[in-house]
């Protein structure tokens, strides 16, 4: 799904905020991605929906060269994936309808879909009854929510979130990585970042640790946990 | 898919209503309003700079149309050695002349004016009663008409048999006189299509700082839109109709303008006696010239539109 071989990543002149990264994510996986502020988590999740291009290495995704591909060709590449960005990047002058249906309206999905698809997906994330309300009169964890439903409507194959649950309680959080759960049952291979050591804690998932622009991959605790359990 | 609802007693603020006409909001920008101006003043100016156009092309035509094929005759009032000729050595002169006129294939007709005809026409640059019957030497006039198959050598060869025959006497195609009318017309008509050029550069440099500047204010949205897979021509194509109509709003609403300036400057010329052109707005040209302005500026505003978003969104990955 999506491999980095001594993938480094530089901003102008400035040093390097990755250095060296070498993953394979296989379709279907799961990883958290963490590490402390500044480590690059954001930086690497640009590379991976394409925000930016790496200034060394080798990114492919989708079984694709993305060096070597022409910009109109990853047209179709960013069209399988879904991003939760960290600050939300909503359309303000949109309802939160048109905010979800955005990405499929791109996709040139018929409208009845969208109307279906969009409505059932709000109504999943509690927000059925704020669909015609603009993003900004909402409080941080419904803004969270519409981020949320907008990168998962299109059932992407690859669904990268930063810091999704930031903004929301105990509770919502893990209901939420309950929603990505599901989706990854299904298919959707996920990559999500966050602090929340207690919430990574809870799922079986292998952990992508930054640190100083360097990736190195932990087995879950949750993993952990369970062999030495197994152990006595 | 299982409905869970997370916040039941969320109060709905802010509704949104009417249809989404753009993903990005381009509508509530200053400078919408400030293109619709600029555009509508490029276009009142290409309307008078195309009325103008026309009217000296129409000038021009009518000037051609009235001298072409006609050739005057002067028959010298007096002698190579400086002596007057009398009126019946002039009647003889132009007798001759007339019957070189008649047996010559290529002329059409002829008209041989007589002293009052003469009178007449030098008559606004001396005055009215300043000739007397016969104190004053005038020249004899012969206004011909040649057919339209005639070359210029024919009508070369028609002046020499003249020449040799009436010494003195000069056939005037009224070619160096409309050479120089018509240098003068094109150099003007040059004049409004550079102006035109210029109107046409100003609004394509306006409408793209117009859309550099919504970028940039809009540029996160943009980028939004483009992570989420939106083709170049999915974004562009939301400028390109916002220019459309900002272009089609302003340029009416000059050419509208542009059309009654042209209306009011031709009255005024009406009035001042300084009318040129009785066609001016009747020629099927100019009306469709001057109905095409509020498109073309439109259009032009459009393409300018797609061509900046499109280099602009080439800078990203």
């Amino acid at each position: 799904m999506i491999r980095f071989e001594h993938v480094g990543l530089r901003y102008g002149i400035g040093p390097e905020v990755l250095s060296d990264i070498n993953i394979t994510l296989a379709p279907g996986s799961f990883h958290f991605l963490t590490g402390p502020s500044g480590a690059g988590k954001t930086s690497l999740m640009n590379l991976m929906y394409l925000g930016r291009m790496p200034t060394r290495g080798l990114v492919t995704m989708f079984g694709q060269n993305i060096n070597k591909m022409k910009r109109q060709d990853m047209v179709a590449i960013r069209q399988r994936i879904g991003v939760v960005f960290q600050d939300f990047r909503l359309l303000n002058h949109m309802s939160t309808f048109d905010n979800v249906a955005l990405p499929l309206r791109i996709a040139g999905k018929p409208e009845k879909e969208i109307q279906n698809n969009v409505r059932e997906l709000l109504e999943w994330v509690g927000l059925g009854e704020h669909m015609n309300v603009l993003p900004n009169t909402m409080s941080g964890g419904q803004q969270q929510r519409i981020a949320i439903a907008r990168a998962v409507v299109t059932r992407p194959r690859l669904l990268l979130a930063d810091e999704p649950t930031g903004n929301l309680d105990d509770e919502i959080g893990e209901r939420l990585l309950g929603l990505f759960e599901q989706l990854n049952r299904m298919g959707t291979t996920l990559v999500i970042a966050t602090h929340n050591q207690m919430l990574m804690d809870k799922f079986p998932h292998p952990r992508l640790i930054l640190s100083k622009g360097h990736l190195t991959i932990e087995e879950s605790k949750f993993n952990l946990r369970k062999k030495l359990e197994g152990l006595f | 898919m299982k409905v869970i609802p997370l916040h039941k007693k969320e109060k709905t603020l802010g509704k949104v209503y009417g249809k989404r006409r753009y993903d990005l909001p381009l509508n509530n920008n200053a400078n919408s309003r400030f293109l619709v101006i600029l555009i509508g003043l490029m276009s009142f100016l290409a309307t008078l700079g195309l009325s103008a156009f026309f009217t000296l092309g129409a000038m021009s035509q009518r000037w051609i149309s009235g001298l072409e094929n006609n050739l005057t005759l002067e028959i010298p009032a007096e002698t190579s050695e400086g002596r007057l000729l009398s009126l019946d050595e002039m009647n003889n002169l132009t007798q001759a002349a007339a019957s070189i006129l008649t047996s010559y294939p290529d002329v059409a007709r002829y008209n041989v004016m007589d002293r009052e005809e003469i009178q007449n026409l030098v008559e606004p640059w001396l005055g009215k009663g300043a000739l007397s019957a016969d104190s004053f030497p005038l020249p004899g006039l012969i206004s011909i008409k040649v057919k339209d198959q005639a070359s210029r050598q024919s009508v070369e060869s028609l002046a020499k048999k003249i020449e040799d025959t009436i010494p003195g006497a000069r056939l005037d195609t009224h070619e160096s006189w409309l050479k120089d009318v018509l240098r003068f017309t094109n150099a003007l008509r040059f004049s409004t299509t550079v102006l035109l050029t210029v109107i046409a550069v100003t609004t394509v440099i306006a409408v793209a700082g117009a859309v550099n500047a919504s970028l940039s204010a809009h540029h996160t949205d943009v980028e939004l839109l483009h992570l989420m897979g939106a083709a170049d021509s999915y974004i562009s194509r939301q400028f390109q109709r916002h220019a459309l109509l900002l272009g089609l709003a302003g340029s009416a609403a000059g050419a509208m303008i542009g059309l009654l300036g042209v209306t009011a400057i031709d009255w005024l010329a009406g009035e001042m006696e300084i009318y040129t052109s009785p066609q001016q707005y009747t020629s099927l040209p100019q009306t469709i010239g001057t109905a095409m302005v509020p498109a073309v500026i439109a259009l032009l505003a459009m393409a300018t539109a797609r061509q900046t978003v499109l280099h602009e969104l080439a800078k990203m990955p």
